[in-house]
């Protein structure tokens, strides 16, 4: 479920980005999208997205990543915690249309998460070396903590659901989603 | 000044995931727009997300998948709020405080009466569909008799403040309420109490407002 052969922090994904914001670099462009694309994808599939919708929003991932290169700030974001929320915004997006016919403009889904502070005012200590810890704390979350956490990345299940879908106890999927929310919040204080 | 009470982590982690209905997310967003330790937690919410994502085993892409993406390079794009966007500071919600911006943008209105002392302004967001979501306008000094919920209640202050058994609320302080909640609230202090309030149930209005006018007295 969760290797780490990719190196996660250390993949320089911050130096893409920055290069495909310079110099519409294709290249870093590629590295990214070979990388990411079929993530995403995966992503959107363990969401309940069929293959091609899933496919589609990933390549929309990407296509966003191109173009929104030069917003990507490093000092407020992790790359990936930012193509995450690219993902996270179509994914809401795409959602949405399959419910109504009615669709809302994929910004109006970013306001959704802009405060007037701004993302950055407040998470000045949230620096590459919170997020290396971060990426670090959660690749050391035991595989059934990560469970829990992941299945709430997925859906907005009832605990209940969640205890279905992983055929074990009620209790232990709250005591579970307990034990890794504490040991993130007590990340939280130390970055603070 | 730090709001005391806050949504429990899962909600958060779940507005922070997107997983949330539109009408939740919005009373979790009106706090954490007072709240910078529960914006803290939003942001490393999607840092875990990140490390989730790029860790996380890949999908097989389609083969032509890169070059289609290419392909699209030279789209033309409508520049961000190139629309007309709805005013936003000149409608209903434009003079109450604590509300983000996008909550703001909503259609709004008008304010309704509901009960002696208490009035509602409802709000229609783009695409919430399990909450429906208002403003609730208590006089000050108002006492609600013992009432529960028959869904979920999620409350954000805006102004002012009230109380009941679970204790003090002010602005930005959230409240989560479901059937297991039996409370009496009084409206503290002098100042009307504004709340923000996403309610499961939309389509019982009806039932919703006649609670309200057989429960809640006013003094």
């Amino acid at each position: 479920m969760h290797n780490n052969d990719h190196g996660a922090v250390g993949a320089g994904w911050a130096e893409l980005i920055g290069a495909v914001a310079k110099s519409a670099d294709r290249v870093a462009f590629a590295r990214l999208f070979q990388h990411f694309a079929p993530r995403v994808k995966a992503f959107m599939k363990r969401s309940g997205m069929s293959d091609s919708v899933a496919e589609e929003l990933a390549q929309e991932t990407l296509l966003m990543v191109w173009r929104k290169a030069a917003l990507f700030d490093p000092t407020s974001a992790a790359p990936s915690g930012w193509i995450f929320t690219i993902a996270r915004n179509l994914r809401i997006d795409a959602l949405r249309r399959e419910r109504r016919s009615a669709s809302t403009e994929a910004q109006d889904i970013e306001d959704e998460f802009l405060w007037d502070a701004g993302p950055s005012a407040e998470n000045a200590a949230a620096t590459n070396q919170a997020h290396a810890r971060i990426s670090a704390a959660v690749a050391t979350l035991p595989e059934d903590q990560l469970r829990v956490i992941e299945l709430s990345f997925h859906q907005d299940k009832a605990h209940a659901e969640i205890a279905e879908a992983l055929q074990i106890p009620l209790g232990t999927v709250k005591s579970r989603l307990r034990l890794a929310m504490n040991k993130l919040r007590i990340l939280l204080d130390d970055l603070q | 000044m730090t709001p005391s009470s806050h949504p429990p982590d899962v909600l958060l982690t779940a507005s922070a995931a997107g997983t949330l209905d539109l009408g939740w997310h919005i009373a979790v967003a009106t706090h954490v727009h007072g709240c910078a330790q529960c914006r803290a937690w939003i942001r490393m919410t999607e840092s875990v997300g990140g490390a989730l994502l790029e860790n996380s085993p890949p999908a097989v892409m389609s083969r032509e998948a890169l070059r289609m993406v290419e392909a699209r390079f030279g789209e033309a794009v409508a520049a961000p709020y190139a629309c007309e966007r709805p005013g936003p500071q000149t409608g209903l919600l434009a003079d109450i405080p604590g509300l983000p911006g996008f909550v703001r943008s909503y259609p709004a209105g008008p304010w309704r009466w509901v009960a002696p002392g208490i009035h509602l302004l409802p709000i229609y967001p783009s695409a919430a569909e399990e909450a429906r979501v208002f403003l609730l306008k208590a006089r000050a000094g108002l006492k609600l008799l013992p009432h529960t919920h028959t869904g979920t209640e999620m409350t954000c202050v805006l102004t002012g403040s009230f109380s009941h058994d679970g204790g003090q609320f002010s602005p930005a302080d959230f409240d989560l309420g479901d059937a297991s909640v039996d409370h009496t609230i009084s409206i503290d202090g002098t100042t009307d109490c504004v709340c923000l309030v996403a309610m499961s149930g939309k389509l019982r209005l009806k039932g919703f407002i006649g609670r309200l006018m057989q429960n809640f007295v006013s003094i």
